[in-house]
């Protein structure tokens, strides 16, 4: 057997990372003594677990994210909103107008209406019916100005950055205040047109170099010439 | 194509504010097509074949040639048939299922260009009068949907029709028999060009992209010949154009779909 | 299957094949990754004269609603013919076999895909064949895997897929459009590489039990021998940053 225990390897579904009995973690299954992963991306042993850093592939909601949704549908009770996921997200009228409140259809659109962009938590998530958000909480709500950036999900930890060093850098260095949804979907706001453009050009480029190695040189380089701001 | 996308008012917005100012979200000019991308001969067991890009829109259009009956009223002429399919690869919203009102109108637009045109000179394509004659079918599918398919679609036909090669039949008792390695270009009279305008207020884009067809008021596609003249036309959309806009649609389609020609004879003939 | 041009060779004295091949060579086969801008997952093979386009769309919402599965996420097939992708034009409603393969690809898939995280929701595959040239299942299957994971759909393994068969009185390796016409036998199968286990199998044609045997073993060669070219498929698009896969 190749000792590849310590090293972040790149793998197929079906592939074979290691024998030893580790904890599974993300995207890995058992099979016999092999682990295997199930999904295209990079293998990674920390500790004693093993999973799969996934290089492609939907957003699952999961409780607590910070998503970033756009509401496509709105009925007395609730608003239904696309959180790019394969379940939409639900928010409850009752939840922002109050317990024992009943809302008519216009209070619910003059409040949010189709199209609107929100910040939202994930809270509830249950395998029998849609995810359920909310926007009570310091932050989430409708958001009322930015250019909305979609990127791979599986690219958002990168795009934060360890203790969210990438993102600091980004947004120091373009004075931009960016919020990023676990979903994919990052709202960039900038009053300086050029500070924008300069954001969402180094988001994609994490986008597309997101496992690549230096790209924080690379981002860091887009940022020389500017001379700081 | 059911359209179960919501009109995004966000981008709707967007797209007016840009146009107030001349420009559009790809920073192409109002009246430029995206960038077209001409591939011949990609199915080479059928007769003829092509593939055109046009921006991120894509299109396979196969031909198939085969002794067939001649319609009824037209013994001296041959077929030309024209289909047309969105791949249920091709969007999220395309459907599988017998083809929907804007897959037809599609199919049908684009055969009008080319039959219109007079194109392919079918008065060639007899082998017995009022008996036999050739059937050429051109089958275009979509694979990819980023807007305009009525152009797209007709770039690829019209590419294909162009490098095709009909082969060689005989009538013998009555039946026609194919003779082998004879094999000759398809008789090609002139060469019509599609182009697809939109209307978004009192804008007018050409080769709307899927964002912008969204936000469409109205749309025309206009296909020009070789020498320039006006040959089919079609208008679509839930709302209408003034007369000066027409004119204007007119222009354009003669200005753009020159160039456009020269791509297509550049890609058809270094095949 | 029955014999056609009696004047073709099969197999001549040297062991060669009709088209140049030896028994136990495959066509050319290509495969490349994220071909389409739309689709969620897709690729693009070249298998001999088989040319085929494979997108993805999901996990997603399911219509019509009655087909959802509350516990686990649906798995959907459709293999379909371009009109111009045989020799005699083929009429574009969906035959009965491209119904047929439609459900033999969906359960030669289905093994290796999970979808028990994604409730009440479909995958769907869509398989076109632009050209035909023998052996589009597999092809169209191969591509399948590779759009699958394009896609990030969870799997087991991938589904490799070759098909044996008989013709010249010799079992040989990949069934082109003339041995399937003129041949003995054509044996296509679906195999998953790492688990071992055989998801696609069918057969044309007569063989003993020894020449059935042998046959299996040779198309599961040439299932691993795919297998290697699905992995690279994958690393062009997703690895190749990096330098080292």
């Amino acid at each position: 057997m190749k000792k590849f225990e310590s090293k972040k390897r790149y793998v197929t579904p079906g592939d074979v990372i290691t024998t030893s009995p580790l904890r599974l973690k993300e995207n890995v299954i058992l099979n016999g003594k092999r682990i295997m992963s199930t999904c295209t991306g990079l293998s990674d042993i920390f500790g004693d677990s093993v999973r799969v850093i996934p290089l492609t592939g939907v957003y699952l909601p999961k409780i607590d994210d910070l998503v970033i949704g756009k509401i496509i549908s709105v009925s007395s009770s609730a608003w239904f909103a696309d959180i790019n996921s394969c379940y939409e997200g639900m928010l409850f009228g009752q939840e922002v107008f109050g317990r024992g409140s009943y809302p008519t259809l216009d209070d619910m659109k003059s409040r949010l209406d189709i199209g609107d962009l929100i910040a939202a938590r994930i809270a509830n998530f249950d395998r029998t019916r849609e995810p359920l958000i909310t926007i009570s909480g310091q932050d989430l709500g409708k958001i009322d100005s930015g250019e909305l950036v979609k990127i791979s999900p599986t690219k958002v930890p990168r795009l934060i950055g360890k203790q969210g060093s990438m993102i600091q850098t980004i947004e120091g260095s373009t004075n931009s205040s960016i919020t990023i949804g676990q979903n994919g979907w990052v709202i960039v706001s900038n009053d300086e047109t050029n500070g924008l453009l300069k954001a969402i050009d180094a988001i994609r480029l994490v986008d597309e170099q997101a496992h690549v190695a230096n790209l924080t040189d690379k981002v860091n380089k887009m940022f020389e010439f500017e001379g700081g701001k | 194509m059911t359209n179960t996308s919501i009109i995004d008012k966000l981008k709707r917005t967007k797209i007016l504010d840009l146009l107030k100012e001349g420009k559009r979200i790809d920073d192409r000019a109002l009246d430029e097509h995206r960038p077209l991308v001409i591939d011949t001969g990609v199915i080479p067991h059928a007769n003829g074949s092509a593939r055109a890009r046009l921006g991120d829109t894509e299109i396979v259009s196969g031909i198939k040639v085969q002794p067939d009956r001649p319609f009824p009223d037209m013994g001296d002429k041959g077929i030309f048939i024209c289909t047309a399919e969105i791949l249920p690869l091709a969007h999220p919203s395309a459907e599988t299922g017998p083809p929907q009102p804007d897959v037809i109108e599609l199919a049908r637009v684009v055969d009008r260009g080319i039959r219109e045109s007079g194109m392919i000179d079918l008065s060639q394509m007899v082998l017995e009068k009022d008996k036999s004659v050739i059937g050429l079918f051109a089958d275009n599918v979509v694979t990819d949907h980023d807007g305009n398919l009525f152009d797209t679609c007709s770039y690829a036909a019209v590419a294909a029709i162009i490098t095709s090669k009909i082969p060689k039949w005989e009538m013998k008792d009555d039946k026609p028999v194919l003779i082998e390695n004879q094999e000759s270009d398809t008789p090609i009279t002139t060469i019509p060009i599609s182009v697809t305008m939109g209307r978004i207020d009192d804008f007018i884009i050409a080769d709307p992209n899927i964002d912008e067809w969204e936000c469409l008021d109205a749309r025309i596609t206009i296909t020009t010949n070789s020498d320039g003249n006006i040959v089919a036309l079609q208008k679509g959309g839930n709302n209408g154009f003034t007369l000066d806009q027409i004119v204007k649609c007119s222009e354009i389609s003669i200005s753009s779909g020159s160039k456009i020609r020269e791509i297509i004879k550049q890609a058809t003939q270094s095949n | 299957m029955g014999g056609r041009k009696s004047d073709l060779v099969l197999l001549d004295e040297n062991g060669i094949r009709c088209d140049g091949r030896k028994v136990n060579e495959t066509r050319k086969i290509i495969i490349k990754t994220g071909v389409l801008k739309n689709a969620d997952g897709s690729a693009y093979i070249e298998f001999g004269g088989n040319k085929i386009l494979a997108g993805v769309f999901g996990p997603r919402d399911i219509h019509p609603k009655h087909m959802a599965d509350t516990n686990t996420g649906v798995l959907r097939v459709r293999y379909h013919m371009e009109p111009f992708s045989v020799g005699e034009r083929k009429n574009p409603a969906p035959s009965r076999r491209e119904i047929e393969i439609s459900k033999v690809i969906k359960e030669a898939l289905q093994p290796a895909v999970i979808l028990e995280k994604f409730p009440r929701t479909v995958v769907d595959v869509f398989l076109e064949i632009l050209q035909a040239d023998g052996g589009t299942r597999c092809a169209a299957l191969d591509a399948a895997s590779v759009a699958l994971a394009d896609a990030g759909i969870p799997m087991k393994d991938m589904v490799c897929a070759c098909a044996a068969g008989k013709a010249g009185d010799a079992l040989i390796l990949d069934v082109n459009n003339e041995e399937d016409q003129a041949g003995q036998a054509d044996m296509p199968i679906g195999y998953m590489p790492n688990l071992g286990k055989i998801t696609l199998l069918q057969l044309d044609g007569v063989l003993t039990p020894d020449e059935f045997k042998k046959c299996v073993e040779l198309g599961i060669q040439g299932c691993k021998q795919v297998y290697e070219i699905q992995k690279k498929a994958l690393r062009e698009k997703y690895f190749s940053n990096e330098g080292n896969s």
